[in-house]
């Protein structure tokens, strides 16, 4: 028994714990597809839903506001679902996006006023790269706490959560800056297209969230770097032992997560044309709802940018629907809520399915 | 697995945010000043509470009051509750261990408040309620509220003539749990319901929240393009309602707040929003801390506990008297 | 190699390992036996992982069980015990079949089990791990502590221990905390105890007072089962040894009829051509050159002080026990574990800590625990194969699922993985084959010396000869190869040079010809330290 591969085939065939798809009746086979889609559907029987109690639902200009009520959410969710699929978590993003909004803010508003009395001004353009580099910042010190100190994502996001919330208010004193339209002397005008104006008939916003999800998902499926998040999510000792810096990885992705949060900040600040500090507070519950909703598994190396778009696109026209239809914001809470814990139930459902199809 | 992890790159950056975030400030600034007396006897000692001045308004009231105590000679010591039952508890506690010779606040819960306050009484520490009431009579010394109901009439009125007595309107709606939101939501249907040909086509609640409102009139609109106006429950609200309005171009949209905050005020001398109702925040606070003062002096404010001052119509004609919730002569 | 046994010196041992040929062996003596598994047969999926196993255990006696990793062991004890349902066969319990659906079940049948790993909760004190999960009562329903502790110090009063019940069980030697796991077992009444490896652990002052503690329960007419791979330790306590390979029962012997060459040589016995068997390449110059190289731990060092080194062309096999810091000293190697001392590879010294750093220095690892350490379980075969090579698979920093496609199914051929297809799931494939994925990753890297920890564990026999000669042809091409095993027949028949680690440190350095099986045994039990002169 040198040489031969027989015996290992047989030996294989027999251990195989795992049968090919192909023997599986195609019944549960239509199952499974439908609930992989499932999200999708939940999003499909939303717009049908509301569009027959409203005839205001299913119109272009409302597709569009909610798209672009939807791109907070989904920027958010994009850089979250980073985070979770190296098996992090991400907490602060809402803060983030608070604090990005406030410094941008009030860099249009009143300048950078330096010690010495004089006060800088900086162009929009500036302005918009500092609120994200903030942002990453940010995001570069959970990555830290994460992996230099050990503390668990949980509780060093939290941290940060009150951290960066505290600093949005310091900022300001707890002010509002009620007026962002610059003045054309300074070069400091135009900081609403970000939120308020639209090309070629669609809100800048939703481009935003277009360019960045495309961004996303070729790197994600595309690069070393995505395969890396997986493989840290996935089995961090073995990516570990593969030769992958899974500290960097890390690091790396709450980066993303907080310049995602810091965009988001700024496309609020821009819509409402005033930086205020409570600014997206609870707003990472979203994304993180948007996340799972799309099937990204909490545990990590699970999941996608569609997926978790697609989620945020459902936690969106479900909060506009009830709205249009005039539902009052208690029972928001309860049906957001309904719907949430029913997707991941049908997750669950998949999963068995998929064992059952497989044993 | 690094071998020897350094912690300087985290101290560095955390520095450098900070510094970031801060710096890009005219200067630290700190809420809780001492007076220039000595804060050792305490008994020259005014604790103020408030909740959150991220909103303007309870900054404007913490701010007066602070001034008028300084002005009487007092220390003060400033804190904040955020609505939190707890954290007012704790301040109140905070109050209480500083022997202070009384308390001004602005509460955080009509039922959750009477036992903090009985726990200052216990400890001979008079209070003196400003902008909110509470469900209990003889636990604080004074209750100075501004007349919310009175004024959401005011509102209402203006808001009426302003619509031609007539279209469809929206109404956003304070935290639900909320007393003013209740109260103020009543006053404006006491008025708006007796006119038949005024409709009210959607209602929402959007938490007192900026954002939450323009979001919410945005998808508002979807439904109902012919809207009027909107009343909302208090200026932010408004202020959101308001920029939901600009990027739909429909600016001819009858719009009207409550509070007659800074941001506000200046949008109606704009011909932005129509009117709003001012709330003498600066001179409830006053009144408490001069009868606060006159109590510690006499033992008695010479005034019934329950004393309310009305609230001050806003609209274009009277808008550049205002400034930081009083209006001047 | 393994000699066959003369029958003549041999007491009673069936030579061909079929469940019929071990029953027909008999039962040495006559004396009572407490519990008799009955042609019990455990298959999970295809994997047979015992075949018609008879096992008597005889009342009042300590009866050993040994075999090598895989054996069956394991299994059996888990079904004795309640944690597992025998696929065919039964148990008999003083004659009569019972069946035990829970561990709880087979507890009340007065069979309690002592695993390798203590499952005490460090947190808690002495008396409230002895009564986890039964606390007593009051008519309150409260726990009654004053009585748990009453009943504590008696049961440990038992085993002649003087242990305090209210000290916290972490604040405890290990050997203490293994004779508080059995007072917990004991005080349930039980009458047959499974011992799983408990001495490996413990100090050897410890174990004298193990012994001592078993010596008490053998009067007081308790049964134990024993299963141990120390064979010095085990033929001073036990009365009766039964051998377990591969899934069957190979011999069984009173132990006083019994010495240890004829033990080992039942153990390992497997027929020679079954195993790959090597024939030795040229060596070239050192590659691997390891220097006083140790990993701190506590109380002693999980690897203290070893130095040895791998030529091109060489196959160095590791063997030892568990806990030996055979897998400590690999895991230093590619960096995953802090160490001191000082590691060349082809004549360059590592610098840098990371596992990344040792890749390209020249190492690469197929770590022991495929399914911890070794396989992103969520990702395809094609990921997997890749994933320490991604970079030299991008165009314009963007990979190509097409390009990954081809360099994934051409190394799919060299390694003859069978798969549907490169983009199934990793865990689609046997253990074998996944065992090659990880190989073919670490291959990949183009490393100089490969590390192998227990390379063919869990695999079946095919597989392991696939690996075996995977291993032979990259020796071959020059490059050095270090592995770790605890089969005695598998390390020593693919090894030019043996290396034997125990405690941490090596014992011995033995070349092909001088290995013999009792000498590896040896070193795998001593103390003493072989310095190996590079």
């Amino acid at each position: 028994m040198s040489t031969s591969t027989e015996p290992e085939a047989k030996g294989s065939a027999a251990a195989e714990p795992a049968a090919p798809a192909d023997r599986v009746g195609s019944g549960t086979r239509l199952a499974m597809i439908l609930l992989q889609g499932r999200t999708l559907i939940v999003l499909v029987a939303l717009v049908i839903m509301f569009s027959l109690i409203s005839s205001d639902y299913l119109t272009t200009s409302n597709l569009l506001l909610m798209s672009k009520h939807v791109s907070i959410t989904a920027l958010l969710a994009i850089g979250v679902t980073f985070v979770i699929l190296t098996g992090g978590i991400d907490l602060s993003v809402g803060s983030i996006s608070g604090l990005a909004g406030m410094i941008s803010g009030g860099l249009l508003y009143e300048g950078l006023k330096l010690p010495g009395g004089d006060t800088v001004w900086f162009s929009t353009v500036m302005v918009i790269v500092i609120g994200i580099l903030i942002g990453a910042a940010v995001g570069a010190i959970n990555g830290l706490l994460v992996t230099k100190l050990k503390v668990a994502p949980f509780i060093a996001t939290l941290g940060v959560l009150y951290a960066a919330r505290g600093l949005a208010d310091l900022r300001s004193k707890g002010g509002t800056f009620p007026n962002l339209a610059g003045t054309p002397a300074r070069h400091n005008t135009g900081f609403n297209v970000l939120g308020g104006k639209s090309w070629i008939g669609v809100p800048v916003a939703i481009w935003i969230m277009i360019v960045v999800a495309a961004l996303a998902i070729i790197v994600t499926t595309r690069t070393p770097f995505g395969r890396r998040v997986y493989a840290v999510g996935g089995n961090e000792r073995a990516a570990e032992l593969a030769g992958i810096r899974t500290s960097r990885i890390k690091i790396a992705v709450y980066i993303i997560s907080g310049a995602c949060a810091a965009l988001a900040g700024l496309i609020l600040t821009s819509e409402l044309g005033a930086a205020y500090p409570d600014t997206a507070t609870t707003y990472e519950l979203n994304a993180i709802a948007a996340a799972v909703l799309g099937g990204t598994a909490l545990a990590g190396g699970k999941g996608s940018i569609i997926g978790t778009l697609v989620g945020a696109f459902v936690i969106g026209f479900l909060s506009d629907g009830l709205v249009l239809v005039g539902v009052s914001s208690f029972w928001q809470l309860v049906v957001k809520g309904t719907v949430i814990v029913l997707a991941v139930v049908l997750e669950q459902t998949q999963e068995r399915v998929k064992t059952r199809m497989t044993t | 697995m690094r071998r020897f992890p350094s912690h300087r790159p985290i101290i560095g950056l955390t520095v450098v945010t900070v510094a970031a975030a801060l710096g890009l400030t005219a200067c630290g600034s700190s809420k809780s000043s001492s007076g220039s007396g000595t804060s050792a006897g305490g008994s020259k000692l005014i604790v103020i509470v408030t909740p959150s001045p991220d909103n303007v308004f309870f900054k404007a009231e913490q701010q007066a009051a602070d001034a008028e105590a300084k002005r009487l000679g007092y220390t003060t010591l400033v804190l904040s509750h955020d609505d939190d039952p707890t954290k007012q508890s704790q301040a109140i506690d905070t109050a209480i261990s500083r022997k202070a010779a009384a308390i001004i606040l602005d509460n955080a819960g009509a039922d959750s408040t009477v036992t903090a306050l009985q726990k200052a009484g216990n400890a001979k520490i008079p209070s003196f309620l400003i902008d909110r009431e509470i469900n209990s009579t003889g636990v604080a010394k004074a209750q100075i509220v501004s007349n919310n109901s009175q004024g959401a009439t005011l509102g209402a009125q203006e808001f009426a003539k302003d619509m031609g007595q007539s279209g469809e309107y929206f109404e956003l709606t304070g935290k639900e749990t909320d007393t003013n939101a209740g109260v103020r939501s009543k006053g404006y249907h006491s008025v708006l319901d007796q006119f038949p040909k005024m409709k009210m086509v959607a209602q929402q609640s959007a938490n007192w929240d900026q954002t939450e409102a323009l979001q919410k009139v945005q998808t508002m609109l979807q439904a109902h393009p012919n809207v009027k106006g909107i009343i909302a429950g208090n200026d932010t609200m408004a202020l959101g309602a308001w920029a939901a309005l600009q990027a739909a171009k429909k600016t001819n949209v009858i719009v009207t707040g409550f509070d007659g905050s800074p941001d506000v005020v200046s949008s109606v001398l704009k011909d932005g929003i129509k009117a709003t109702v001012l709330q003498p925040a600066a001179k409830i606070s006053q009144m408490a801390v001069d009868q606060a003062d006159k109590y510690i002096k006499t033992g008695s404010t010479g005034q019934p506990e329950k004393q309310s001052v009305d609230c001050v119509l806003v609209n274009k004609d009277n808008a550049a008297k205002v400034s930081n919730f009083a209006l001047g002569s | 190699m393994t000699e066959p046994t003369d029958p003549a010196e041999t007491p009673i041992a069936s030579r061909s390992g079929t469940p019929a040929a071990s029953d027909a062996a008999g039962t040495p003596s006559t004396e009572p036996t407490a519990l008799v598994a009955e042609e019990i047969t455990k298959s999970y999926g295809g994997v047979h992982a015992l075949r018609g196993v008879t096992f008597k255990a005889r009342t009042g006696a300590v009866n050993v069980l040994v075999g090598e990793n895989g054996a069956g062991k394991s299994t059996l004890m888990k079904i004795l015990s309640g944690a597992e349902q025998p696929t065919g066969g039964r148990i008999l319990l003083d004659g009569e079949p019972v069946e035990f659906p829970t561990p709880r079940e087979a507890l009340a049948h007065g069979i309690g089990i002592i695993h390798q790993e203590l499952s005490l909760f460090p947190n808690l004190s002495v008396a409230d791990n002895i009564f986890a999960g039964r606390e007593l009562h009051n008519r309150a329903h409260l726990t009654s502590v004053a009585e748990q502790r009453r009943r504590a110090r008696s049961a440990l009063a038992r085993l002649r221990q003087d242990i305090d019940p209210d000290t916290l069980v972490g604040d405890l030697p290990i050997g203490s905390q293994q004779l508080v796991e059995i007072a917990r077992v004991l005080s349930q009444n039980v009458r047959i105890l499974i011992m799983d490896e408990p001495t490996s652990a413990l100090s050897n002052a410890e174990v004298d007072v193990l012994f001592e503690v078993m010596d008490d329960l053998r009067e007081q007419n308790v049964t134990v089962i024993y299963i141990s791979h120390k064979l010095e330790e085990f033929r001073r306590i036990g009365d009766y040894v039964t051998v377990l390979r591969d899934g069957a029962l190979v011999a069984e012997a009173s132990m006083d009829r019994t010495d240890t060459a004829w033990i080992v040589q039942q153990m390992v016995g497997r027929s020679q051509d079954s195993l790959f068997t090597r024939s030795a390449s040229r060596t070239g110059d050192v590659l691997l050159a390891v220097e006083n190289l140790s990993v701190p731990g506590k109380p002693t060092p999980l690897v203290d002080d070893v130095s040895f080194n791998v030529k091109a062309g060489e196959i160095v096999g590791i063997y030892g026990l568990m806990g030996a810091g055979r897998t400590e000293l690999m895991e230093a190697l590619i960096g995953m574990r802090h160490h001191t001392g000082t590691i060349q590879v082809d004549g360059r010294r590592a610098v840098d800590g990371r596992v990344s750093g040792r890749l390209a220095l020249g190492l690469a690892l197929v770590p022991e625990d495929r399914q911890r350490d070794g396989l992103v379980q969520a990702l395809s075969v094609r990921a997997n194969l890749l994933l320490s090579t991604l970079n030299t698979l991008t165009r314009h920093l963007l990979l190509s699922p097409a390009r990954e496609r081809r360099v994934a199914t051409g190394q799919v051929k060299d390694l003859r993985i069978k798969v549907p297809g490169v983009d199934a799931q990793v865990t689609q494939l046997s253990g074998g084959n996944q065992q090659k994925v990880i190989l073919g990753r670490a291959l990949r890297t183009d490393p100089k010396v490969l590390l192998l920890d227990e390379p063919t564990r869990g695999i079946d026999i095919g597989a392991k000869t696939e690996i075996f000669r995977i291993m032979s042809d990259l020796a071959d091409k020059g490059l050095g190869v270090l592995f770790v095993s605890s089969e005695l027949a598998e390390v020593m028949g693919m090894s030019d040079r043996i290396l034997v680690m125990a405690r941490g440190r090596i014992t011995a350095d033995l070349p092909r010809g001088e290995a013999t099986e009792e000498a590896l045994v040896n070193a795998s039990a001593s103390t003493t330290v072989m310095k190996v002169s590079p």
